[in-house]
């Protein structure tokens, strides 16, 4: 039996490698369909265990994965589950067009010969139109930057009519302006009700896009909302000592700065909690009403 | 002018430009996978490992290709299973194994000199090939072509993104090993007509050079398929006149037209990115 909603159940999920290694233990969540979850964790934390388990091609030894209710392998026949690769892992110089790529995503729909049909054809046009890159249909795949060659697996993971999309660091190699726009994109999914699971270390983005995140460090240490799972205790448990910080009140910072304290990272956000603990974002708009919230508190000024 | 139409006089050589062209044709069709999955030593070591197997099946009677086959896989097989099991790299792995193969064949070869040729083996005798070793051939690249025009798409998707095609539900396992034996039966019936020191020309020149003409999958299979039926009709024809080996003829004219595409390939050619670089300064 299927549920109707769509979600993502993730229970008791044990996975051990051939040569007896853990790469995790008793990991269990769940998610609703219309989120774009980080999933957040340390290189070697399981966090690529645990998309390979939800994808198929892992099988736990203990526990399971459930889509719709459903094991895995029913996703994958109902092509529910879609993923976007990492850049370091495609082929540029492949002889495939944009075109070719996002055809690719339909296979599952195709039969035996896999020749596209009408269909095929128009769910392609649709997505490459929905992620703006139908212009560009018939580039070599390497002609493309580092956004454009994001939104093309985007658009494939759409056209596959994937219900639930994977990305494995999206923004790495990403400059900022198609940084911003991939995230408009998912907040578009997210309104469609999809699910994103997004594969993570550049920690300061995430409370800038992600409604709720999964820390994993072996097992799932914590998951929910953004705001009451990334806490600076929660951080440590997860990163144990590799986060560098950056304290004001034990810095040359002084009161006359004020708030014009100035934060530059190389290349990625930082992530900023304020006094207490709570998450700082770096734009009040659309968050007027934590500004509002915050400013009552008396000893916030 | 009758001179040049003295070759279609012979019977044994309208056989050994027909066998030819089949054959130029199904190794260039595959050498676009081998090239884009990055097995051209897979290739070269298969084209040895199944020596050892052509040599067993002579002394017992068998057809040849079912020998070399078996040897042929098994050598494929064993080479997955020490890359998974130990912490060599692939290229020695494929280095030590091919080797060993190839050794056993060659010491079988030595110790029974009387029943096989191991010219023939090593160099091909398209001239001297026999009705039932065509026939073979012939079965066996008719298989191997109506496998790859229904399944190429899948192939394509398993080379360029396999973990895509496993998401998608298909048989990643099942399409590795369908390439695999692809690439041993196509081995074995181009033995015959280039020898197996040449085979790997064959499964890798017209797919290599048609990479560096285009950026369409597409295109790059009808360039290379072209070549590789052209350069292997005009290479056996040709060797009639100069008395040279088959395999050497066909090989050096696809080697000469990797040369050139190398050179004036219109966007992927030394002359272009010259041009590019020029531009670009």
């Amino acid at each position: 039996m299927t549920d109707s909603a769509l979600h993502l159940d993730v229970r008791a999920v044990t996975v051990t490698y051939p040569n007896g290694n853990i790469a995790l233990r008793d990991a269990s969540f769940r998610l609703d369909g219309g989120t774009v979850c980080a999933l957040v964790g340390v290189n070697g934390s399981g966090k690529s265990t645990l998309f390979k388990a939800i994808m198929g091609f892992v099988r736990p030894s203990k526990g399971e994965v459930l889509v719709f209710g459903d094991d895995i392998q029913a996703a994958q026949k109902r092509n529910l589950v879609a993923y976007v690769p990492q850049s370091e892992e495609v082929d540029w110089t492949f002889p495939v067009s944009v075109w070719d790529v996002v055809m690719m995503g339909r296979y599952g729909y195709m039969n035996f010969l896999r020749i596209p049909r009408a269909e095929d054809r128009r769910v392609v046009e649709e997505s490459l139109t929905r992620v703006g890159m139908l212009e560009f249909r018939d580039r070599q795949i390497g002609e493309l930057s580092g956004g454009q060659k994001k939104r093309v697996f985007l658009a494939r993971a759409l056209a596959q009519r994937g219900r639930i999309i994977l990305l494995d660091e999206p923004f790495t190699g990403v400059d900022v302006g198609t940084e911003t726009a991939i995230i408009e994109l998912l907040r578009d999914l997210r309104r469609d009700g999809h699910l994103m699971l997004v594969s993570t270390h550049n920690l300061g983005s995430v409370p800038e896009f992600c409604d709720q995140v999964v820390l994993v460090n072996r097992t799932v240490l914590a998951y929910g909302p953004t705001a009451e799972v990334f806490t600076e205790d929660n951080l440590t448990q997860a990163f144990g000592g590799v986060l560098r910080h950056f304290r004001f009140d034990e810095s040359t910072v002084q009161p006359h700065d004020g708030r014009t304290v100035t934060v530059l990272t190389d290349d990625e956000r930082p992530l900023v909690f304020g006094k207490g603990g709570h998450l700082e974002y770096s734009h009040r708009q659309g968050r007027e009403q934590i500004v509002r919230e915050r400013a009552e508190k008396p000893d916030d000024e | 002018m009758t001179e040049l139409l003295t070759p279609f006089h012979y019977e044994y050589m309208l056989k050994a430009i027909f066998v030819s062209g089949l054959i130029g044709g199904v190794c260039a069709f595959l050498s676009c996978f081998v090239t884009l999955k990055g097995w051209s030593l897979m290739g070269d070591a298969l084209s040895h490992a199944v020596v050892p197997g052509v040599a067993v099946a002579y002394l017992a009677g068998w057809p040849f290709t079912a020998g070399a086959f078996i040897t042929g896989l098994l050598a494929a097989l064993g080479m997955g299973f020490v890359k998974r099991k130990t912490r060599l790299r692939e290229d020695a792995v494929i280095g030590v194994i091919f080797t060993s193969f190839f050794a056993v064949g060659i010491l079988l070869i030595s110790l029974y000199p009387t029943s096989i040729d191991l010219r023939t083996i090593i160099l091909g005798n398209i001239l001297g090939i026999s009705d039932g070793d065509i026939w073979q051939i012939v079965i066996i690249s008719v298989v191997t072509l109506v496998i790859l025009g229904a399944k190429w798409r899948d192939l394509l998707l398993f080379c360029f993104d396999p973990q895509q095609a496993r998401a998608l539900g298909l048989n990643v396992t099942g399409l590795n090993l369908l390439l695999l034996t692809l690439l041993s039966a196509t081995t074995v019936a181009a033995l015959q007509a280039v020898g197996a020191t040449l085979v790997v020309a064959m499964l890798v020149t017209p797919g290599a050079t048609a990479y560096l003409l285009t950026d369409r999958f597409g295109k790059m299979l009808g360039l290379a398929v072209s070549m590789g039926v052209g350069t292997s009709l005009v290479g056996a024809y040709a060797s009639y006149f100069f008395d040279g080996s088959t395999g050497g003829c066909i090989v050096t004219l696809q080697s000469a037209l990797f040369v050139v595409a190398l050179v004036f390939a219109p966007k992927h050619g030394l002359i272009a990115a010259r041009t590019q670089r020029h531009a670009a300064a």
